[in-house]
């Protein structure tokens, strides 16, 4: 079983100009670990929707990664982007789902089929090639990599132990995160 | 009637680069326009909340897209669209066909609540919107993206029946 503070800190610590997309419990740990204007909290509710956000922004900006960190509960809310990520999967996509089994920012509520689904053979089944299982630190550190110069989309399952997590509150106002991330990658277009 | 292509020249007018959504039967003959097009991408996507989640991202990336949908995915999408398109403030475009629209009319053997809804959902959510019925009527889609530029919010323009 992965600590999420501890992936989410080696993540951070190889990133340098992707765009990281996160949702729910793995926002606020992100945000205290970068929040400039290329990090995007999506976390106004549309739950499910991060996937296929990220994949747009992945298709306008195809020289530069987009990593979108999704939780179970919030992957489940929209299987189908499984299957339009995959149908067209671009090079430049990392999709993370962090598998915990529970809705973490509610008061770690059990998500439906908890500990019976098999994400891997979800994404499988959808599509993508690349999918890859990771619960252990070794797993992680190995497969670290890959999180950044993949070839085609990739898609991790991190098997991560549950926390105490509070309902996130971003620092900036969604229009606000919207305004500074499309400045950013637009102002030198 | 409307024609098809009529639309499609509206959409290159004003430098569509995405079309996202899911297709239906009064849509077909433009997705059909916009399939033979080289300049312009289609994402199909599996649910029409997708499609405001995806166009966003795309604008947000510097593309310009639209999205093009029935107004039963419009309903199906409302928390998507609430929460990125609108929340995000993009001034995105919407084609949403009327599914229903004859319904209504006097006479007719049974109402659509596809249709009798359409409307005031749009009002209820805050979306401008501009009907075209006619080909004649195609530059209501271009009056649809001025108003999306100048509020920086999503606008729609509706269209009853089929396309030809």
């Amino acid at each position: 079983m992965l600590d999420k503070y501890v992936c989410l800190e080696k993540l951070a610590a190889r990133r340098s100009d992707e765009i990281v997309v996160t949702t729910m419990s793995v926002s606020m740990p992100w945000a205290r670990l970068s929040d400039g204007p290329l990090d995007f909290a999506m976390v106004e509710s549309s739950m499910g929707q991060a996937p296929p956000f990220a994949l747009g922004l992945a298709l306008a900006q195809p020289q530069r990664r987009v990593i979108v960190l999704n939780g179970d509960g919030s992957t489940l809310m929209c299987l189908g982007s499984l299957v339009t990520i995959a149908q067209n999967p671009p090079d430049n996509f990392t999709m993370v789902i962090t598998e915990n089994g529970t809705y973490e920012v509610t008061g770690n509520q059990p998500v439906p089929g908890a500990g019976r689904v098999d994400y891997e053979m979800l994404a499988r089944g959808a599509g993508f090639a690349h999918v890859h299982t990771i619960d252990d630190d070794d797993d992680f550190d190995a497969h670290l990599p890959l999180h950044f110069a993949g070839e085609g989309a990739q898609l991790f399952i991190w098997k991560i132990a549950r926390t105490e997590e509070p309902v996130p509150k971003p620092l900036h106002y969604i229009r606000e995160r919207a305004r500074r991330l499309r400045q950013a990658l637009t102002d030198n277009a | 009637m409307i024609e098809a292509s009529a639309l499609l020249a509206e959409i290159k007018k004003n430098g569509v680069t995405h079309v996202v959504g899911v297709p239906d039967n009064g849509s077909r003959a433009l997705y059909e326009e916009l399939w033979a097009d080289p300049e312009i991408q289609v994402v199909l996507v599996t649910r029409e909340g997708e499609a405001f989640a995806l166009a966003s991202g795309l604008y947000l990336g510097g593309a310009k897209p639209l999205v093009l949908i029935q107004n039963t995915g419009f309903f199906e999408a409302g928390d998507a669209f609430r929460g990125t398109a609108f929340n995000m403030s993009i001034p995105l475009v919407m084609i949403i066909g009327y599914r229903g629209y004859k319904s209504m009319e006097p006479g007719a053997e049974r109402v659509d609540t596809a249709a009798t809804f359409f409307e005031p959902t749009l009002k209820a959510w805050n979306v401008p919107y501009y009907a075209i019925h006619h080909t004649s009527e195609s530059d209501q889609l271009s009056a649809a993206f001025s108003k999306a530029a100048a509020t920086s919010l999503p606008a729609a323009a509706i269209y009853p029946g089929e396309l030809i």
